[in-house]
């Protein structure tokens, strides 16, 4: 098992999570985190700390986002997602897209 | 005090949540007395610190609890056994000497020699969340701070405190309040004007800001100055993007903790995915004698769930006798009717009908 980060991430990229991953498993990349499943050790500690709820155990995914225990795993493997243990500033425009769906689109590799 | 050498023990247990807190209890049923070492200055672990007031379903017999309840039950139920705590260390060295004991030795220096090690750290050490700006580090301990023991040392100072908890509230009303302890002047910076605190320590701040004994600023620090080796002010970047210099003498963070899974991989146990992996039959490690209980174990179809780490913990207690009391056959009793567990839980025997 692992944890995935959802689609909501997408275009925000708050960084809230990173701070307490007690592994250092997020991978950034340049508008979405990834969780390493390599790595995490299904703790659930970064669950509450997104603002906007993108993180969920693999088991708990809703049903439109089970794509993204996938991706998340094929991103960690990207040369240039490298890993990410300190917060930073969100993307700027990271309250506009807070609230959108379907963002898969705009994901950035 | 005189601490001629490491204390010797029949059983340590690294970290003091409700897994470590409840191998006490199985191991003070089979009569072995522990101490119990904890990063945090508390007994309680992820639950006391991370979700204190969260109701908990899933523990046996216990329709709800919060994290909190959950820890003061255990607390009342080892209390019988007598264990020493060793709070607010971490463990940073574990060795096994000639004599199959286990060297271990902690952050504030407390040293063990002990015949079995019980390793219930979850999911690592909580340590406090560090300020995310580079070079700041090099002030550590000097002019920025992480925890406060006393307030004497920043009388007539220049202060600011960065958060928006209970800690930062508390260190603010202190120290802005008349008294010996007074700054001579205090800061409080935090991301919003809104605070997960109790309410009286923010009815308190706004009562100290209004009467211009406190000063509070909305923002997020940005930047630092520094001249030589002082740290001399905080950048500060409000809501409007418009960044403050907020000079100090000295800095203090309270952005809460987090756990870090510490130096497990250099005590030579057998890990997979940075988690210890064990039997299921004793729940030991790789190295005979040092056992591995709660989230910080891996086997197969392992749960992270609080009620497995009861289970797991009363197999390694049992699995531990052996080593402690090599000569004494150990059977299973019953709280219910053994004589024997009534007289180490210190309770009267059942009255006869």
């Amino acid at each position: 098992m692992t944890h995935v980060v959802t689609e909501a991430c997408i275009r925000c990229k708050y960084t809230d999570c990173v701070d307490v991953c007690p592994v250092d498993c997020f991978r950034e990349g340049p508008n979405f985190l990834t969780i390493d499943p390599d790595e995490c050790i299904d703790c659930a500690v970064c669950i509450p700390e997104c603002p906007v709820s993108a993180i969920y155990a693999e088991e708990d995914l809703p049903k439109d986002q089970l794509h993204m225990t996938q991706l998340n795993a094929d991103l960690a493997q990207l040369p240039g997602w490298k890993s990410i243990t300190k917060r930073k500033a969100p993307l700027p425009d990271a309250d506009d897209w807070k609230d959108r769906t379907g963002k898969l689109p705009e994901l950035l590799r | 005090m005189v601490n001629d050498g490491p204390i010797e023990a029949d059983a340590v247990v690294i970290g003091a949540g409700p897994v470590g807190l409840f191998q006490v209890f199985e191991l003070g049923l089979l009569e072995i007395k522990c101490h119990v070492i904890d990063a945090l200055p508390f007994p309680g672990g992820q639950p006391a610190e991370l979700y204190p007031d969260k109701p908990i379903y899933d523990i046996p017999a216990i329709p709800v609890c919060t994290g909190q309840e959950l820890v003061n039950n255990l607390l009342k139920q080892i209390e019988p056994f007598g264990a020493t705590f060793h709070l607010g260390q971490e463990v940073n060295a574990v060795e096994q000497q000639g004599d199959g004991r286990f060297f271990v030795s902690t952050s504030r220096g407390t040293r063990f020699l002990t015949k079995t090690l019980f390793i219930a750290a979850g999911v690592g050490a909580f340590q406090p969340r560090a300020l995310k700006l580079d070079g700041i580090e090099a002030f550590d301990e000097k002019h920025l701070f992480y925890r406060v023991s006393s307030s004497d040392a920043w009388a007539g100072r220049n202060i600011v405190i960065v958060g928006g908890g209970d800690t930062a509230l508390e260190w603010a009303a202190t120290l802005s309040t008349q008294g010996p302890t007074k700054a001579a002047r205090v800061t409080l910076i935090h991301r919003r004007d809104a605070f997960q605190a109790a309410p009286a320590n923010v009815a308190r701040m706004r009562d100290l800001c209004e009467r211009n004994e406190l000063r509070f600023m909305v923002g997020q620090p940005t930047g630092f100055e520094s001249e030589g080796d002082r740290l001399t002010g905080l950048q500060v970047t409000d809501p409007q993007a418009q960044t403050h210099s907020v000079p100090l003498d000295v800095l203090l963070v309270f952005l809460g903790l987090s756990p870090k899974l510490g130096p497990i991989a250099q005590w030579g146990l057998d890990i997979e995915r940075k988690q210890l992996v064990v039997d299921t039959e004793k729940f030991s490690t790789s190295v005979p004698g040092i056992f591995a209980v709660g989230d910080i174990n891996t086997y197969p179809g392992k749960k992270k769930l609080i009620l497995s780490g009861f289970h797991e913990a009363t197999l390694a207690a049992f699995g531990a006798a052996p080593i402690v009391f090599p000569d004494k056959k150990v059977m299973l009793q019953y709280t219910t009717t053994s004589t024997q567990l009534h007289r180490v839980l210190g309770v009267a025997p059942a009255a006869l009908d």
